[in-house]
C-alpha cells in the first residue's frame, strides 16, 4: 500500500509512537493528576511532557497555555464556543473546513455575525478585503493555516499583526500545517491555535489540543471532574486543568509526545524542505498526464503537499476507488469537508477532487507510482 | 379469543388439520422475512389458512417490475411506491380481518434479527439474498427455531426445512459455500417466472402447516425442481459433523457480520457498496449478465451498468457505487438484485 493520504491523518507513525503508546498502556497507566500514587503521578509526568513539548515546538511562553482536546474539531469548538458572545462579529475565509464554518454556522443562530472572505487559491485570502471586512464589534478572526483542500497557505503573519493592530482574537486551525510548517504564536501574535496530533505531529488518533495565549478569558465547554479543587460545586478557573474536565488519554498524550519529540528532532524545517521537493515532483508529473486538471497554488509555490485534481470524464470517487483497489495506492475523493473551498473551484456539484497528500515519510518512488496509474487511469479513459 | 372457524372448514375437514391443528394454526406466529415473489404468495396462503398472526419483514418498496410474480400488489402500490411490507399488510387485512398481521419495514441484519423473531414459532424465507439466509440460520439454530428455506430463480427451485434437533442438518450443511461469492445469478439479471416461486412458495407453506401442527410428515430433505425441463427430485443432505453452526453452536454471521456495508459519497447523490469479504469479480461475465437488462460498458477498471431505474458503477473488487439511490438501504437491494448479495 502506498499512502498518499496524509492529509486525512498521518501513516505510518515513527516507531518510537508505536512503542510509546504500548509502553504508557502498561506502564503509566493511573489516572493522571487524580490519585497521587506513583502510577497517577508517571502519567501526569508523562502528559506534562508531551505539553512541554508542544509549547516548545510552537513557541508559546509556558507549556500550560496547551489545553489537550481529542482532535482539532474539538480544540476549534472549545475556541469558537468559548470566546464569541451574542452581538459579536467574526472574519474568516472561504477556504475553511467544516470544523469551522459548521460551528460558526450554529452560533449564527445565537446572534453572532460571519463575514466569509475571499480567498484566491494562489495566495490565500486577501488582506484588504480582511481589513474592509472588520466592523467595530468583530471579536475574532478564524483562519485556516493551510487549506486541507489545495494546499494554499493564508499570510496568517500578516492577519496576526492585523488583529494585534486593531485589537482583534486571533484563532489559527493549523490542522494541515502543525509539525510541517513553523508556527511561532507569539511572533504570528496568535491567540488561539487549534491543532490535531494524528497529521503532521504523527501521533495516534484521538489526540489534540488547543493553544491559549495567557489570560485569555475563554469559557470551558466540557464541565466536569479536574481532579483538583474538588470542594467547588463550580468549575475551577485554573488553566489548563479546567479545559480538560474528565480522564484525558494518556497512552495517547504519550504517544503524541514522541511524535512531536520526532519533528523537533528532525527539524520543522527540513520537514517542509523535504515536502516541498516532494509536492513539486508530484505537480510536474501531472502536469504531464493528459486530461487531468490541477487545482490550487502553481508550480513551486510556498504551498503544502496537498494537491487536489480532477481528470476530464472520470468521477472522483471512482477514481480514488481504482486506485486503491488496482494500484493499492490511497488518497481521498470527495469534498474533503470544505464545501466553500469547492465552490472556489468549480466543483462543488461534480463529486470535488481526488486529494493526493504525501508527506515527508514518502519517497520520490511512491510519487512516481501514483503518476504512473493515473497515467494508466487517464488512457484508459471514462465513457 | 373466540374465532369463527367455519371460514376454514375445508382446511379442517382435512383429517391431519382437524379443529385441534386449526386452533394450533391460530396460536401461531410467524415471521416472513422478504417480502416479495415468495413472501407474498407464502403469506397470502398462510394468512387464508388462518396462521394467528403474521409478521411481515421487507425493506423494499413495490415497484411495476414486481407485480409480473409478486401477487398480492396492485399497480396502485406501485405508483405510490409503498413499502412491500406495509402494501403487503393492506391487502392482507382485508383477505382475513381476524389475524393480526403486523409489518416491519426494515433491512435485515445481524443485529436486529433476534429481536425480530423473538416469540415466533416458525421463520419463513422470502430472501433472494445468501448472506440474510445465513444470518438467519444462525439466529433460528441459536433460539432454537425452525425455518424454512426457499430458492427461486428462473424456473427452478429449492426448498428445506431446517429444524432445531440434535441430528438435522442446517443450511451451511447443505451450502458449505453460501456467500462466498459476491457476484452470482439474480431474478434481475437471468429471470424468474411467478410460476416459479408460486411454487417453492407453496411447498413452504405446506411444511409450514405441517412444522405449525405438529405433523409427523415433515420433510427431512430437500426439494428441487426445474419446472421447464420437468426435473423433479428429492436430495437427502447430511449433517456436518464439523458443522460451525448446527454441530458447534458457533454464530459468526451474529458476532462478526459478514454483510455488506454502505458509505455516502460526500457531496454526490451517490452510495457505495462495499461487500463483505474480499472477492474478484470477472467484468465479461459480469456484462454478459447484465446486457440483456440494460446498457453495459466496461474497461480495465471499472464496469458501468444503467437501466432505466438504477445507475451502478462496478470494481473488480466488488466495490460498487449505486447512483440516485433513495437511502443506504435501497443501494444495498440494488446491489443484491444485480449483482448478488
Amino acid at each position: 500500500m502506498i499512502y498518499l493520504d496524509n492529509a486525512a491523518t498521518s501513516f505510518p507513525k515513527p516507531e518510537s509512537v508505536y512503542l510509546a503508546s504500548d509502553y504508557a498502556l502498561r506502564n503509566l497507566s493511573g489516572n493522571p493528576g487524580r490519585s497521587g500514587h506513583k502510577l497517577s503521578l508517571s502519567a501526569r509526568n508523562a502528559i506534562e511532557e508531551t505539553r512541554a513539548l508542544i509549547a516548545k515546538l510552537i513557541t508559546a511562553s509556558k507549556p500550560d497555555e496547551i489545553v489537550f482536546a481529542k482532535n482539532a474539531t474539538e480544540s476549534l469548538n472549545l475556541a469558537l464556543k468559548g470566546i464569541l458572545r451574542p452581538g459579536d462579529h467574526v472574519i474568516t475565509s472561504t477556504l475553511e473546513h467544516n470544523s469551522v464554518t459548521r460551528p460558526l454556522e450554529e452560533l449564527k443562530d445565537h446572534g453572532i455575525t460571519v463575514t466569509k472572505v475571499h480567498c484566491s487559491l494562489e495566495y490565500g485570502a486577501d488582506l484588504n478585503a480582511i481589513e474592509a471586512a472588520i466592523l467595530p464589534q468583530t471579536k475574532l478572526m478564524v483562519f485556516t493555516h493551510v487549506s486541507n483542500v489545495t494546499g494554499t497557505v493564508n499570510p496568517i503573519y500578516e492577519i496576526g499583526h492585523l488583529c494585534r493592530k486593531r485589537g482583534i482574537l486571533f484563532l489559527v486551525d493549523a490542522a494541515q500545517s502543525i509539525g510541517i510548517f513553523p508556527i511561532n504564536v507569539q511572533d504570528i501574535n496568535i491567540d488561539l491555535l487549534a491543532f490535531p496530533g494524528h497529521k503532521g505531529l504523527l501521533g495516534p488518533q484521538g489526540t489534540g489540543g488547543l493553544y491559549i495565549r495567557d489570560g485569555l478569558e475563554i469559557s470551558p465547554l466540557i464541565y466536569g471532574g479536574t481532579g483538583s479543587q474538588s470542594e467547588l460545586t463550580h468549575q475551577p478557573k485554573d488553566t489548563p486543568g479546567c479545559f480538560e474536565s474528565g480522564t484525558l488519554n494518556t497512552a495517547g498524550i504519550h504517544a503524541l509526545g514522541k511524535g512531536v519529540q520526532y519533528a523537533l528532532d528532525k527539524g520543522i524545517n527540513t520537514i517542509q524542505k523535504e515536502e516541498a521537493v516532494l509536492a513539486d515532483h508530484l505537480i510536474l508529473g501531472l502536469l504531464e498526464i493528459p486530461r487531468i486538471k490541477i487545482y490550487g497554488p502553481s508550480l513551486s509555490s510556498y504551498r503544502s503537499t496537498v494537491v487536489s485534481i480532477t481528470i476530464a470524464g472520470i468521477d472522483p470517487s471512482e477514481c480514488a476507488i481504482i486506485l486503491d483497489n488496482a494500484f493499492d495506492i490511497a488518497v481521498r475523493a470527495g469534498l474533503h469537508c470544505a464545501p466553500d473551498a469547492h465552490t472556489i473551484l468549480g466543483t462543488i456539484c461534480s463529486g470535488g477532487t481526488l486529494r493526493i497528500s504525501p508527506n515527508h515519510l514518502n519517497c520520490i518512488s511512491d510519487i512516481d507510482a501514483c503518476l504512473e496509474a493515473l497515467k494508466e487511469i487517464s488512457a484508459e479513459g471514462g465513457w | 379469543m373466540m374465532q369463527n372457524l367455519n371460514r376454514y372448514s375445508r382446511q379442517m375437514v382435512f383429517y391431519e388439520i382437524g379443529q385441534k391443528g386449526q386452533e394450533r394454526l391460530l396460536a401461531s406466529k410467524v415471521a416472513v422475512i422478504g417480502v416479495g415473489a415468495l413472501g407474498t404468495a407464502i403469506s397470502n396462503l398462510l394468512c387464508r389458512a388462518g396462521v394467528g398472526h403474521i409478521k411481515l419483514v421487507d425493506r423494499d418498496y413495490v415497484e411495476l417490475s414486481n407485480l409480473q410474480r409478486q401477487t398480492l400488489f396492485n399497480e396502485e402500490d406501485a405508483k405510490n411506491s409503498l413499502p412491500k411490507a406495509v402494501a403487503a399488510a393492506n391487502h392482507l387485512r382485508q383477505i382475513n380481518s381476524s389475524i393480526m398481521i403486523e409489518p416491519v419495514v426494515t433491512d435485515v441484519n445481524p443485529w436486529n434479527i433476534e429481536s425480530l423473531i423473538e416469540g415466533c414459532d416458525l421463520v419463513l424465507d422470502g430472501t433472494d439474498n445468501m448472506g440474510i439466509r445465513l444470518i438467519i440460520n444462525d439466529a433460528c439454530l441459536k433460539l432454537r427455531m425452525p425455518w424454512i428455506y426457499g430458492g427461486a430463480i428462473t424456473t427452478t427451485g429449492m426448498s428445506m426445512n431446517i429444524l432445531p434437533e440434535e441430528e438435522a442438518p442446517c443450511f451451511r450443511c447443505a451450502f458449505p459455500n453460501a456467500g462466498l461469492h459476491a457476484s452470482h445469478d439474480t431474478c434481475s439479471t437471468v429471470g424468474v417466472l411467478g410460476m416459479t416461486t408460486h411454487i417453492v412458495a407453496s411447498y413452504q407453506a405446506t411444511e409450514a402447516l405441517k412444522i405449525l401442527t405438529g405433523s409427523e410428515d415433515i420433510r427431512r430433505n430437500l426439494i428441487y425442481m426445474d419446472i421447464w425441463s420437468n426435473a423433479m427430485g428429492y436430495r437427502d443432505i447430511k449433517k456436518n459433523p464439523d458443522c460451525p453452526t448446527c454441530s458447534h453452536h458457533e454464530f459468526t454471521f451474529l458476532s462478526q457480520p459478514r454483510t455488506s456495508y454502505t458509505t455516502s459519497l460526500c457531496g454526490k447523490d451517490a452510495v457505495q457498496v462495499i461487500p463483505f469479504g474480499e472477492t474478484s469479480i470477472d467484468f465479461s461475465s459480469i456484462a454478459k449478465k447484465l446486457s440483456p437488462i440494460g446498457t453495459v460498458k466496461f474497461n480495465k477498471f471499472m464496469l458501468s451498468f444503467s437501466d432505466s431505474r438504477v445507475e451502478i458503477n462496478l470494481f473488480t473488487d466488488g466495490r460498487a457505487i449505486i447512483k440516485h439511490a433513495k437511502d443506504e438501504n435501497a443501494a444495498k437491494s440494488i446491489y443484491s438484485e444485480y449483482i448478488g448479495s
